[in-house]
Protein backbone atom coordinates (compact mmCIF):
# COMPACT_ATOMS: atom_id res chain seq x y z
CA UNK A 1 0.00 0.00 0.00
CA UNK A 2 0.83 3.75 -0.38
CA UNK A 3 1.85 6.05 2.29
CA UNK A 4 -1.85 7.72 2.08
CA UNK A 5 -3.96 4.40 1.29
CA UNK A 6 -2.08 3.22 4.43
CA UNK A 7 -3.82 6.27 5.94
CA UNK A 8 -7.18 5.99 4.75
CA UNK A 9 -7.44 2.32 5.80
CA UNK A 10 -5.90 3.15 9.24
CA UNK A 11 -8.94 5.79 9.56
CA UNK A 12 -11.28 3.25 7.89
CA UNK A 13 -10.19 0.72 10.41
CA UNK A 14 -13.01 -0.05 13.47
CA UNK A 15 -11.33 1.29 16.63
CA UNK A 16 -12.86 -1.89 18.12
CA UNK A 17 -9.88 -3.82 16.99
CA UNK A 18 -6.87 -4.83 18.58
CA UNK A 19 -3.58 -4.35 16.64
CA UNK A 20 -3.14 -7.95 15.69
CA UNK A 21 -6.52 -8.19 13.53
CA UNK A 22 -5.77 -4.14 12.69
CA UNK A 23 -3.01 -6.10 11.16
CA UNK A 24 -4.80 -8.56 9.49
CA UNK A 25 -7.33 -6.58 7.75
CA UNK A 26 -4.42 -3.85 6.29
CA UNK A 27 -2.43 -6.99 5.24
CA UNK A 28 -5.99 -8.03 3.50
CA UNK A 29 -6.70 -4.77 1.95
CA UNK A 30 -2.42 -4.82 0.98
CA UNK A 31 -2.94 -8.24 -0.57
CA UNK A 32 -6.00 -7.25 -2.33
CA UNK A 33 -4.53 -4.14 -4.32
CA UNK A 34 -1.58 -6.26 -5.37
CA UNK A 35 -3.91 -9.01 -6.80
CA UNK A 36 -5.36 -6.34 -8.89
CA UNK A 37 -5.23 -5.94 -12.32
CA UNK A 38 -2.02 -3.97 -13.25
CA UNK A 39 -4.43 -1.09 -15.09
CA UNK A 40 -6.83 -0.97 -12.24
CA UNK A 41 -4.00 -0.94 -9.86
CA UNK A 42 -2.20 2.00 -11.65
CA UNK A 43 -5.44 4.35 -11.28
CA UNK A 44 -5.60 3.43 -7.77
CA UNK A 45 -1.93 4.35 -7.34
CA UNK A 46 -2.65 7.85 -9.01
CA UNK A 47 -5.36 8.60 -6.98
CA UNK A 48 -3.74 7.81 -4.23
CA UNK A 49 -1.01 9.41 -4.91
CA UNK A 50 -2.72 13.05 -6.49
CA UNK A 51 -5.00 12.73 -2.89
CA UNK A 52 -2.42 12.16 -0.29
CA UNK A 53 -0.10 15.35 -1.63
CA UNK A 54 -1.84 17.65 -0.25
CA UNK A 55 -2.30 16.12 3.55
CA UNK A 56 1.49 14.45 3.19
CA UNK A 57 2.45 18.22 3.03
CA UNK A 58 0.09 19.21 6.04
CA UNK A 59 1.43 16.05 7.91
CA UNK A 60 5.23 17.38 7.44
CA UNK A 61 4.03 20.74 8.75
CA UNK A 62 2.02 19.35 11.11
CA UNK A 63 -1.14 20.73 10.21
CA UNK A 64 -2.98 17.11 10.00
CA UNK A 65 -3.78 14.98 12.71
CA UNK A 66 -5.70 11.97 12.57
CA UNK A 67 -9.09 13.58 14.15
CA UNK A 68 -8.70 15.87 10.52
CA UNK A 69 -7.87 13.12 8.59
CA UNK A 70 -10.64 10.95 9.89
CA UNK A 71 -13.45 13.72 9.24
CA UNK A 72 -12.33 14.31 5.69
CA UNK A 73 -12.25 10.55 4.84
CA UNK A 74 -15.76 10.71 6.15
CA UNK A 75 -16.62 13.67 4.25
CA UNK A 76 -14.97 12.27 1.08
CA UNK A 77 -17.06 8.95 1.47
CA UNK A 78 -20.16 11.38 0.35
CA UNK A 79 -18.22 13.65 -2.22
CA UNK A 80 -20.15 14.54 -5.16
CA UNK A 81 -17.27 13.72 -7.29
CA UNK A 82 -17.28 9.94 -8.43
CA UNK A 83 -13.88 9.64 -8.18
CA UNK A 84 -13.20 10.72 -4.93
CA UNK A 85 -16.36 9.07 -3.62
CA UNK A 86 -15.04 5.52 -5.77
CA UNK A 87 -12.07 5.52 -3.99
CA UNK A 88 -12.88 5.85 -0.48
CA UNK A 89 -15.60 3.21 -1.04
CA UNK A 90 -13.28 0.98 -2.68
CA UNK A 91 -10.91 0.67 0.19
CA UNK A 92 -13.83 0.87 2.51
CA UNK A 93 -15.54 -2.31 1.14
CA UNK A 94 -11.99 -4.34 1.56
CA UNK A 95 -11.59 -3.25 5.20
CA UNK A 96 -15.63 -4.04 6.11
CA UNK A 97 -15.04 -7.38 4.16
CA UNK A 98 -12.09 -8.35 5.93
CA UNK A 99 -13.24 -6.81 9.38
CA UNK A 100 -16.33 -8.91 9.10
CA UNK A 101 -14.31 -11.88 8.02
CA UNK A 102 -11.40 -12.07 9.93
CA UNK A 103 -12.39 -10.58 13.18
CA UNK A 104 -15.68 -12.32 14.64
CA UNK A 105 -16.19 -10.31 17.54
CA UNK A 106 -15.96 -7.06 15.69
CA UNK A 107 -18.54 -4.38 15.69
CA UNK A 108 -18.60 -1.03 14.28
CA UNK B 1 15.82 -20.40 -14.93
CA UNK B 2 15.11 -23.87 -15.47
CA UNK B 3 13.75 -24.66 -18.97
CA UNK B 4 12.27 -27.75 -19.44
CA UNK B 5 10.07 -29.40 -22.82
CA UNK B 6 7.16 -31.78 -22.71
CA UNK B 7 4.75 -33.35 -25.92
CA UNK B 8 1.08 -34.13 -26.06
CA UNK B 9 -0.77 -34.60 -28.56
CA UNK B 10 -3.36 -32.12 -27.53
CA UNK B 11 -2.58 -29.51 -24.46
CA UNK B 12 -6.31 -28.15 -22.79
CA UNK B 13 -5.64 -24.47 -21.67
CA UNK B 14 -7.88 -23.97 -18.32
CA UNK B 15 -9.44 -26.63 -16.29
CA UNK B 16 -12.89 -24.92 -15.81
CA UNK B 17 -16.56 -26.21 -17.20
CA UNK B 18 -14.86 -26.16 -20.79
CA UNK B 19 -11.54 -27.38 -20.41
CA UNK B 20 -12.68 -30.14 -18.24
CA UNK B 21 -15.55 -31.55 -20.30
CA UNK B 22 -13.02 -31.56 -23.47
CA UNK B 23 -10.30 -33.39 -21.20
CA UNK B 24 -12.50 -35.79 -19.92
CA UNK B 25 -13.93 -36.52 -23.56
CA UNK B 26 -10.47 -36.60 -25.59
CA UNK B 27 -8.97 -38.29 -23.05
CA UNK B 28 -11.36 -40.87 -22.36
CA UNK B 29 -11.13 -41.30 -26.41
CA UNK B 30 -7.60 -42.80 -25.87
CA UNK B 31 -6.32 -38.82 -26.71
CA UNK B 32 -2.81 -37.65 -24.57
CA UNK B 33 -4.00 -35.23 -23.14
CA UNK B 34 -2.44 -32.26 -21.25
CA UNK B 35 -4.23 -29.67 -19.24
CA UNK B 36 -2.49 -26.49 -18.32
CA UNK B 37 -4.25 -24.79 -14.88
CA UNK B 38 -2.68 -20.96 -13.98
CA UNK B 39 -4.07 -21.82 -10.73
CA UNK B 40 -3.26 -23.93 -7.85
CA UNK B 41 -5.05 -27.14 -7.34
CA UNK B 42 -6.53 -26.57 -3.71
CA UNK B 43 -8.80 -29.66 -2.13
CA UNK B 44 -11.81 -29.22 -2.89
CA UNK B 45 -12.98 -29.16 0.92
CA UNK B 46 -9.78 -27.04 2.16
CA UNK B 47 -11.50 -23.54 2.27
CA UNK B 48 -15.43 -22.43 3.14
CA UNK B 49 -17.26 -21.75 0.10
CA UNK B 50 -17.64 -17.57 -0.20
CA UNK B 51 -15.09 -17.01 2.20
CA UNK B 52 -12.06 -14.76 2.56
CA UNK B 53 -10.00 -17.58 2.31
CA UNK B 54 -11.41 -18.88 -0.86
CA UNK B 55 -11.35 -15.34 -2.44
CA UNK B 56 -7.08 -15.43 -1.56
CA UNK B 57 -6.68 -19.23 -3.12
CA UNK B 58 -9.28 -19.80 -6.06
CA UNK B 59 -9.81 -16.14 -7.38
CA UNK B 60 -8.00 -14.34 -10.07
CA UNK B 61 -8.41 -10.69 -8.57
CA UNK B 62 -10.28 -10.11 -5.61
CA UNK B 63 -11.49 -6.46 -6.61
CA UNK B 64 -11.52 -6.56 -10.78
CA UNK B 65 -14.16 -4.75 -12.90
CA UNK B 66 -14.99 -3.83 -16.53
CA UNK B 67 -13.78 -0.10 -16.94
CA UNK B 68 -17.23 1.95 -18.23
CA UNK B 69 -19.72 4.08 -16.64
CA UNK B 70 -20.41 2.16 -14.52
CA UNK B 71 -17.84 0.01 -14.36
CA UNK B 72 -18.87 -3.80 -13.44
CA UNK B 73 -16.96 -5.95 -10.91
CA UNK B 74 -16.59 -9.51 -12.24
CA UNK B 75 -15.16 -12.66 -10.37
CA UNK B 76 -13.41 -14.97 -12.05
CA UNK B 77 -11.93 -18.31 -10.83
CA UNK B 78 -8.40 -19.46 -10.98
CA UNK B 79 -7.66 -22.61 -9.54
CA UNK B 80 -8.28 -26.65 -10.87
CA UNK B 81 -11.80 -26.29 -11.75
CA UNK B 82 -11.88 -22.82 -12.51
CA UNK B 83 -15.52 -21.18 -12.22
CA UNK B 84 -17.00 -24.10 -10.79
CA UNK B 85 -15.11 -24.36 -7.73
CA UNK B 86 -16.54 -21.04 -6.86
CA UNK B 87 -19.73 -20.42 -8.24
CA UNK B 88 -23.42 -21.59 -6.55
CA UNK B 89 -23.85 -24.99 -8.56
CA UNK B 90 -26.92 -23.47 -10.03
CA UNK B 91 -28.14 -25.37 -13.76
CA UNK B 92 -29.79 -24.64 -16.33
CA UNK B 93 -29.81 -25.82 -19.67
CA UNK B 94 -30.08 -23.33 -22.34
CA UNK B 95 -33.24 -22.32 -23.68
CA UNK B 96 -34.32 -23.65 -26.88
CA UNK B 97 -35.25 -20.38 -28.60
CA UNK B 98 -31.72 -18.93 -28.08
CA UNK B 99 -29.98 -21.87 -29.75
CA UNK B 100 -32.61 -21.33 -32.70
CA UNK B 101 -32.13 -18.33 -32.69
CA UNK B 102 -28.02 -17.41 -32.15
CA UNK B 103 -28.32 -20.65 -35.18
CA UNK B 104 -30.06 -18.39 -37.23
CA UNK B 105 -27.83 -15.10 -36.39
CA UNK B 106 -24.69 -16.36 -36.47
CA UNK B 107 -24.99 -19.27 -39.09
CA UNK B 108 -23.83 -22.04 -36.38
CA UNK B 109 -23.94 -25.70 -38.34
CA UNK B 110 -25.36 -28.42 -37.12
CA UNK B 111 -26.95 -26.22 -33.71
CA UNK B 112 -30.39 -27.24 -32.16
CA UNK B 113 -32.19 -27.96 -29.30
CA UNK B 114 -32.42 -31.22 -29.71
CA UNK B 115 -28.71 -32.01 -30.21
CA UNK B 116 -27.69 -29.43 -27.03
CA UNK B 117 -30.24 -31.07 -24.63
CA UNK B 118 -28.63 -34.69 -25.53
CA UNK B 119 -25.53 -33.66 -24.20
CA UNK B 120 -26.97 -31.71 -21.53
CA UNK B 121 -28.61 -34.98 -20.43
CA UNK B 122 -25.67 -37.00 -20.48
CA UNK B 123 -23.61 -33.94 -18.46
CA UNK B 124 -26.77 -33.85 -16.00
CA UNK B 125 -26.43 -37.39 -15.26
CA UNK B 126 -22.72 -37.59 -14.59
CA UNK B 127 -22.61 -34.69 -12.23
CA UNK B 128 -25.65 -35.89 -10.47
CA UNK B 129 -28.05 -32.55 -11.53
CA UNK B 130 -30.55 -32.56 -8.85
CA UNK B 131 -32.78 -30.45 -6.32
CA UNK B 132 -32.36 -30.07 -2.87
CA UNK B 133 -34.03 -33.10 -0.86
CA UNK B 134 -36.41 -31.44 1.54
CA UNK B 135 -37.56 -28.19 2.23
CA UNK B 136 -35.22 -25.03 0.99
CA UNK B 137 -33.48 -22.96 3.22
CA UNK B 138 -35.03 -19.79 4.66
CA UNK B 139 -33.33 -17.49 2.38
CA UNK B 140 -34.36 -19.24 -0.83
CA UNK B 141 -38.18 -19.97 0.92
CA UNK B 142 -38.43 -16.12 1.29
CA UNK B 143 -37.94 -15.77 -2.50
CA UNK B 144 -40.78 -18.11 -3.28
CA UNK B 145 -42.91 -16.67 -0.78
CA UNK B 146 -42.59 -13.65 -2.06
CA UNK B 147 -43.58 -14.58 -5.48
CA UNK B 148 -46.31 -16.18 -4.58
CA UNK B 149 -47.50 -13.16 -3.08
CA UNK B 150 -47.15 -11.24 -5.80
CA UNK B 151 -48.30 -13.75 -8.37
CA UNK B 152 -45.17 -14.12 -10.13
CA UNK B 153 -43.55 -17.12 -11.27
CA UNK B 154 -40.56 -18.04 -9.78
CA UNK B 155 -39.04 -21.98 -10.03
CA UNK B 156 -36.35 -23.64 -7.77
CA UNK B 157 -33.01 -24.14 -10.10
CA UNK B 158 -31.46 -27.83 -10.01
CA UNK B 159 -27.90 -27.97 -8.71
CA UNK B 160 -24.75 -29.46 -9.61
CA UNK B 161 -24.85 -31.49 -6.00
CA UNK B 162 -24.59 -34.96 -4.94
CA UNK B 163 -27.04 -35.29 -1.96
CA UNK B 164 -26.71 -37.99 0.53
CA UNK B 165 -29.12 -39.48 2.50
CA UNK B 166 -29.18 -37.15 5.18
CA UNK B 167 -29.72 -34.34 2.75
CA UNK B 168 -26.09 -32.70 2.95
CA UNK B 169 -24.64 -31.81 -0.68
CA UNK B 170 -21.38 -31.48 -2.20
CA UNK B 171 -20.82 -29.33 -5.21
CA UNK B 172 -20.12 -31.57 -8.26
CA UNK B 173 -17.19 -29.15 -9.00
CA UNK B 174 -14.89 -30.22 -12.21
CA UNK B 175 -11.78 -31.07 -9.47
CA UNK B 176 -14.30 -33.54 -7.83
CA UNK B 177 -15.70 -35.29 -11.07
CA UNK B 178 -14.08 -34.74 -14.91
CA UNK B 179 -10.86 -33.51 -14.27
CA UNK B 180 -10.14 -36.68 -11.52
CA UNK B 181 -12.08 -38.75 -14.57
CA UNK B 182 -9.81 -37.37 -17.26
CA UNK B 183 -6.48 -38.03 -14.88
CA UNK B 184 -7.78 -42.23 -14.87
CA UNK B 185 -7.94 -41.92 -18.24
CA UNK B 186 -4.55 -40.74 -18.48
CA UNK B 187 -4.38 -36.87 -18.76
CA UNK B 188 -1.70 -35.31 -17.07
CA UNK B 189 -3.01 -31.53 -15.41
CA UNK B 190 -0.19 -29.23 -14.39
CA UNK B 191 -1.25 -26.51 -12.42
CA UNK B 192 0.58 -23.55 -11.19
CA UNK B 193 1.24 -23.26 -15.40
CA UNK B 194 0.61 -19.37 -17.22
CA UNK B 195 0.20 -19.87 -20.46
CA UNK B 196 2.93 -16.69 -21.95
CA UNK B 197 1.72 -17.34 -25.60
CA UNK B 198 1.01 -19.96 -28.37
CA UNK B 199 3.73 -20.88 -30.71
CA UNK B 200 2.96 -20.97 -34.37
CA UNK B 201 4.76 -21.81 -37.46
CA UNK B 202 2.54 -21.66 -41.13
CA UNK B 203 -0.38 -20.97 -39.80
CA UNK B 204 -1.12 -24.29 -37.60
CA UNK B 205 -0.33 -23.80 -33.46
CA UNK B 206 2.44 -25.84 -32.51
CA UNK B 207 2.94 -25.74 -29.05
CA UNK B 208 2.30 -23.51 -25.94
CA UNK B 209 5.32 -21.40 -23.96
CA UNK B 210 4.23 -21.51 -19.93
CA UNK B 211 5.78 -20.42 -17.19
CA UNK B 212 5.31 -23.03 -14.52
CA UNK B 213 5.94 -23.36 -10.58
CA UNK B 214 6.62 -26.84 -8.99
CA UNK B 215 7.52 -26.93 -5.38
CA UNK B 216 8.91 -23.19 -5.57
CA UNK B 217 10.96 -23.48 -7.92
CA UNK B 218 9.85 -21.30 -11.49
CA UNK B 219 10.63 -22.96 -14.58
CA UNK B 220 9.87 -21.63 -18.53
CA UNK B 221 7.95 -24.76 -20.01
CA UNK B 222 7.29 -25.34 -23.80
CA UNK B 223 4.59 -27.87 -24.16
CA UNK B 224 4.83 -29.10 -28.21
CA UNK B 225 1.67 -30.20 -28.90
CA UNK B 226 -0.66 -31.28 -32.32
CA UNK B 227 -3.74 -29.76 -31.17
CA UNK B 228 -4.71 -26.50 -28.68
CA UNK B 229 -8.28 -26.25 -27.59
CA UNK B 230 -7.67 -22.82 -25.25
CA UNK B 231 -10.67 -23.16 -22.95
CA UNK B 232 -9.68 -20.04 -20.04
CA UNK B 233 -12.78 -18.25 -19.95
CA UNK B 234 -14.02 -15.48 -21.75
CA UNK B 235 -11.66 -12.96 -20.53
CA UNK B 236 -8.76 -14.75 -20.50
CA UNK B 237 -9.24 -16.94 -23.53
CA UNK B 238 -9.05 -13.89 -26.11
CA UNK B 239 -6.12 -12.23 -23.65
CA UNK B 240 -4.29 -15.25 -24.58
CA UNK B 241 -5.12 -15.34 -28.04
CA UNK B 242 -4.14 -11.12 -28.29
CA UNK B 243 -0.74 -12.48 -26.86
CA UNK B 244 0.03 -14.39 -29.47
CA UNK B 245 -1.08 -12.29 -32.28
CA UNK B 246 -4.42 -13.78 -33.18
CA UNK B 247 -6.84 -11.14 -33.44
CA UNK B 248 -10.02 -10.83 -36.18
CA UNK B 249 -12.77 -11.02 -34.38
CA UNK B 250 -11.07 -12.03 -30.80
CA UNK B 251 -12.15 -10.22 -27.90
CA UNK B 252 -15.05 -8.13 -29.33
CA UNK B 253 -18.50 -8.62 -28.15
CA UNK B 254 -18.14 -9.70 -24.65
CA UNK B 255 -21.37 -10.08 -22.43
CA UNK B 256 -22.06 -10.10 -19.12
CA UNK B 257 -25.49 -10.53 -16.84
CA UNK B 258 -25.30 -6.90 -14.83
CA UNK B 259 -26.24 -7.30 -11.39
CA UNK B 260 -27.73 -5.00 -8.97
CA UNK B 261 -28.29 -5.99 -5.58
CA UNK B 262 -30.18 -5.17 -2.24
CA UNK B 263 -29.43 -6.26 1.18
CA UNK B 264 -32.17 -7.00 2.54
CA UNK B 265 -33.24 -7.20 6.74
CA UNK B 266 -35.46 -9.58 7.81
CA UNK B 267 -37.34 -9.87 11.86
CA UNK B 268 -36.14 -13.20 11.81
CA UNK B 269 -32.60 -14.63 10.95
CA UNK B 270 -32.12 -15.93 7.62
CA UNK B 271 -29.42 -18.58 6.89
CA UNK B 272 -26.15 -17.67 5.39
CA UNK B 273 -24.14 -21.05 4.12
CA UNK B 274 -24.74 -21.45 0.72
CA UNK B 275 -27.38 -19.18 -2.17
CA UNK B 276 -30.97 -19.53 -2.51
CA UNK B 277 -31.75 -21.71 -5.16
CA UNK B 278 -35.25 -20.41 -6.37
CA UNK B 279 -35.24 -17.71 -8.94
CA UNK B 280 -37.83 -15.25 -9.84
CA UNK B 281 -38.26 -16.02 -13.80
CA UNK B 282 -41.25 -13.71 -14.18
CA UNK B 283 -39.58 -11.05 -16.01
CA UNK B 284 -37.45 -13.42 -17.88
CA UNK B 285 -35.30 -13.56 -20.14
CA UNK B 286 -34.38 -10.44 -20.14
CA UNK B 287 -34.59 -9.85 -16.20
CA UNK B 288 -34.19 -11.96 -13.32
CA UNK B 289 -34.05 -12.10 -9.37
CA UNK B 290 -32.34 -14.17 -7.32
CA UNK B 291 -29.99 -14.16 -4.08
CA UNK B 292 -26.64 -14.05 -3.32
CA UNK B 293 -23.33 -15.31 -1.10
CA UNK B 294 -24.92 -13.13 2.23
CA UNK B 295 -21.51 -14.86 4.36
CA UNK B 296 -21.22 -11.60 7.08
CA UNK B 297 -18.22 -9.77 5.10
CA UNK B 298 -20.18 -9.90 2.26
CA UNK B 299 -23.03 -8.14 4.29
CA UNK B 300 -21.28 -5.78 5.63
CA UNK B 301 -20.00 -4.48 2.08
CA UNK B 302 -23.52 -4.55 0.45
CA UNK B 303 -24.79 -2.60 3.39
CA UNK B 304 -22.56 -0.35 3.19
CA UNK B 305 -23.10 0.48 -0.30
CA UNK B 306 -25.99 2.71 -0.12
CA UNK B 307 -25.41 4.21 3.77
CA UNK B 308 -23.07 4.94 5.78
CA UNK B 309 -25.82 4.20 9.06
CA UNK B 310 -25.42 0.78 9.06
CA UNK B 311 -24.80 -0.02 12.59
CA UNK B 312 -27.82 -1.35 13.51
CA UNK B 313 -28.19 -3.68 10.60
CA UNK B 314 -24.84 -4.38 10.63
CA UNK B 315 -25.57 -5.58 15.08
CA UNK B 316 -28.15 -7.88 13.28
CA UNK B 317 -26.41 -9.61 10.24
CA UNK B 318 -27.59 -12.57 10.73
CA UNK B 319 -31.00 -11.25 9.62
CA UNK B 320 -29.78 -9.48 6.43
CA UNK B 321 -29.33 -11.57 3.61
CA UNK B 322 -28.64 -10.20 -0.47
CA UNK B 323 -30.77 -10.57 -2.86
CA UNK B 324 -30.15 -9.68 -6.48
CA UNK B 325 -31.74 -8.41 -10.25
CA UNK B 326 -29.80 -9.51 -13.32
CA UNK B 327 -30.55 -8.49 -16.86
CA UNK B 328 -29.47 -9.70 -20.25
CA UNK B 329 -27.72 -6.44 -21.45
CA UNK B 330 -28.04 -5.20 -24.63
CA UNK B 331 -24.46 -3.23 -24.39
CA UNK B 332 -21.06 -5.03 -25.35
CA UNK B 333 -17.86 -5.25 -23.65
CA UNK B 334 -13.92 -5.88 -24.91
CA UNK B 335 -11.40 -7.63 -24.08
CA UNK B 336 -8.10 -6.70 -25.05
CA UNK B 337 -4.65 -8.19 -24.27
CA UNK B 338 -1.86 -5.87 -23.54
CA UNK B 339 1.83 -7.27 -24.15
CA UNK B 340 3.38 -6.51 -20.72
CA UNK B 341 0.50 -6.47 -19.05
CA UNK B 342 -0.28 -9.81 -16.75
CA UNK B 343 -4.32 -9.20 -16.77
CA UNK B 344 -5.72 -7.81 -20.11
CA UNK B 345 -8.10 -4.39 -20.33
CA UNK B 346 -11.69 -5.21 -19.73
CA UNK B 347 -14.56 -2.74 -21.12
CA UNK B 348 -18.24 -2.57 -21.06
CA UNK B 349 -20.95 -0.14 -21.94
CA UNK B 350 -24.39 -0.26 -20.96
CA UNK B 351 -26.90 1.48 -22.99
CA UNK B 352 -29.69 3.62 -21.78
CA UNK B 353 -32.29 0.99 -21.95
CA UNK B 354 -29.78 -1.75 -19.80
CA UNK B 355 -30.05 1.29 -17.43
CA UNK B 356 -33.50 1.26 -17.13
CA UNK B 357 -33.71 -2.31 -16.93
CA UNK B 358 -31.53 -2.04 -14.07
CA UNK B 359 -33.81 0.50 -12.39
CA UNK B 360 -36.84 -1.59 -12.93
CA UNK B 361 -35.04 -5.21 -11.56
CA UNK B 362 -34.42 -2.63 -8.48
CA UNK B 363 -37.70 -1.41 -8.17
CA UNK B 364 -39.23 -5.35 -8.66
CA UNK B 365 -36.73 -6.93 -6.14
CA UNK B 366 -37.58 -4.33 -3.64
CA UNK B 367 -41.32 -5.04 -4.57
CA UNK B 368 -40.74 -8.89 -3.89
CA UNK B 369 -38.82 -8.71 -0.88
CA UNK B 370 -40.84 -6.35 0.98
CA UNK B 371 -43.94 -9.18 -0.10
CA UNK B 372 -41.18 -11.45 1.36
CA UNK B 373 -41.68 -9.55 4.84
CA UNK B 374 -38.20 -7.42 4.44
CA UNK B 375 -37.94 -4.80 6.80
CA UNK B 376 -35.78 -2.35 5.30
CA UNK B 377 -33.72 -2.82 1.77
CA UNK B 378 -30.48 -1.02 1.81
CA UNK B 379 -29.86 -1.02 -2.61
CA UNK B 380 -26.25 -1.30 -3.88
CA UNK B 381 -26.48 2.32 -4.81
CA UNK B 382 -24.46 4.97 -3.73
CA UNK B 383 -26.56 7.06 -0.95
CA UNK B 384 -29.25 5.48 -2.49
CA UNK B 385 -32.62 5.28 -0.42
CA UNK B 386 -33.18 2.95 2.58
CA UNK B 387 -36.83 1.78 1.69
CA UNK B 388 -39.35 0.50 4.49
CA UNK B 389 -42.57 0.49 2.67
CA UNK B 390 -43.72 -0.02 -0.74
CA UNK B 391 -44.46 3.57 -1.57
CA UNK B 392 -40.84 4.28 -1.08
CA UNK B 393 -39.20 1.86 -3.75
CA UNK B 394 -40.14 4.71 -6.52
CA UNK B 395 -37.53 6.76 -5.55
CA UNK B 396 -34.92 4.23 -6.71
CA UNK B 397 -36.51 4.73 -10.41
CA UNK B 398 -33.96 8.09 -10.47
CA UNK B 399 -31.27 6.66 -8.08
CA UNK B 400 -29.74 4.34 -10.67
CA UNK B 401 -27.73 6.09 -12.89
CA UNK B 402 -24.61 5.81 -14.08
CA UNK B 403 -22.46 7.24 -11.81
CA UNK B 404 -24.27 5.58 -8.54
CA UNK B 405 -25.03 1.92 -9.31
CA UNK B 406 -22.54 -0.76 -7.94
CA UNK B 407 -22.55 -3.79 -10.39
CA UNK B 408 -21.05 -7.03 -10.73
CA UNK B 409 -21.28 -10.14 -12.43
CA UNK B 410 -20.13 -13.52 -12.34
CA UNK B 411 -21.48 -14.41 -15.93
CA UNK B 412 -19.06 -13.79 -18.65
CA UNK B 413 -19.33 -14.99 -22.38
CA UNK B 414 -19.27 -14.05 -25.98
CA UNK B 415 -15.46 -12.21 -26.62
CA UNK B 416 -14.72 -15.05 -29.35
CA UNK B 417 -18.44 -16.21 -30.90
CA UNK B 418 -18.68 -19.29 -33.30
CA UNK B 419 -20.54 -20.12 -36.20
CA UNK B 420 -20.10 -19.63 -39.88
CA UNK B 421 -20.53 -16.04 -40.29
CA UNK B 422 -16.65 -14.43 -40.81
CA UNK B 423 -17.72 -11.07 -40.66
CA UNK B 424 -19.43 -11.38 -36.72
CA UNK B 425 -17.52 -14.88 -35.36
CA UNK B 426 -13.93 -15.09 -34.28
CA UNK B 427 -14.34 -19.26 -34.67
CA UNK B 428 -16.58 -21.52 -36.81
CA UNK B 429 -19.28 -23.87 -35.64
CA UNK B 430 -17.37 -26.15 -33.54
CA UNK B 431 -14.54 -23.81 -31.82
CA UNK B 432 -11.95 -23.69 -34.75
CA UNK B 433 -10.66 -20.57 -34.47
CA UNK B 434 -10.74 -18.88 -38.06
CA UNK B 435 -7.10 -18.52 -40.05
CA UNK B 436 -5.97 -21.56 -37.37
CA UNK B 437 -6.91 -25.64 -38.29
CA UNK B 438 -5.44 -27.14 -35.40
CA UNK B 439 -6.49 -24.33 -32.71
CA UNK B 440 -9.97 -24.62 -30.96
CA UNK B 441 -11.89 -22.68 -27.98
CA UNK B 442 -14.12 -24.30 -26.17
CA UNK B 443 -15.72 -22.51 -23.35
CA UNK B 444 -17.94 -19.43 -22.49
CA UNK B 445 -16.21 -17.51 -24.82
CA UNK B 446 -18.21 -18.97 -27.91
CA UNK B 447 -21.29 -18.95 -26.57
CA UNK B 448 -22.83 -15.92 -28.75
CA UNK B 449 -25.10 -13.86 -26.51
CA UNK B 450 -25.41 -13.72 -23.34
CA UNK B 451 -27.74 -16.83 -21.98
CA UNK B 452 -30.00 -14.92 -19.74
CA UNK B 453 -29.24 -18.25 -17.05
CA UNK B 454 -26.26 -19.73 -14.79
CA UNK B 455 -23.99 -20.36 -18.26
CA UNK B 456 -21.96 -23.60 -17.28
CA UNK B 457 -24.91 -26.44 -18.38
CA UNK B 458 -24.44 -24.16 -21.40
CA UNK B 459 -20.49 -24.17 -21.48
CA UNK B 460 -20.56 -27.71 -20.86
CA UNK B 461 -23.13 -28.98 -23.36
CA UNK B 462 -21.50 -27.28 -26.07
CA UNK B 463 -18.00 -27.83 -25.19
CA UNK B 464 -19.01 -31.68 -25.25
CA UNK B 465 -20.73 -30.97 -28.62
CA UNK B 466 -17.39 -30.15 -30.10
CA UNK B 467 -15.04 -32.51 -28.38
CA UNK B 468 -17.18 -35.05 -30.21
CA UNK B 469 -16.74 -33.14 -33.48
CA UNK B 470 -13.08 -33.26 -33.49
CA UNK B 471 -12.74 -36.85 -32.40
CA UNK B 472 -14.72 -37.49 -35.61
CA UNK B 473 -13.09 -35.43 -37.36
CA UNK B 474 -9.03 -36.17 -36.10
Amino acid sequence: MLWFERQVVATLVSPTLDDQQRTAVEKYVDDSLRAMPEHLRAGVAAESVLFGAWPRVQRIFGGLDRRALDARVERWKASRFDVVRQYVRLLHSLVLFAEYELTPGAAR
Amino acid sequence: MRKATLDADVVVIGSGAGGAVTAAKLSAAGRDVTVVEEGPWIDADAVEPFSLEEMAVKYRHRPAAALGAPSIAYAEGRCVGGSTEINSGLYHRLPGHLVESWREEYGIDEFDPDTLDAYARRIEEDLVVSRLPGAPPPSSALLERGATKLGWRSVEYSRVFRYDTAGRGVKQTMSRTLLPQAVDAGATVLPNCRVHRLLRRNGRVVGVRCRRTVDGVVEDLTIRADHVFVCGGAVQTPAILHRSGIRGRVGTGLKVHPMIKIAARFQHPVDHGGVPMHVVTEFGPNLSIGGSASRRGQVAMALAESSDNIEDALAEWERVSIYYAAIRAEGSGRVIGVPGLRAPIVTYRLTESDMSRLARGLVHLGELLLASGATELYPSVADGPVVRRHDELGAWWDSVTRSRASLMTVHLTSSVRMGEDRARTGADSFGRVWGCDNLRINDASLVPDAPGVNPQGTIMAIAARNSDHFLAES
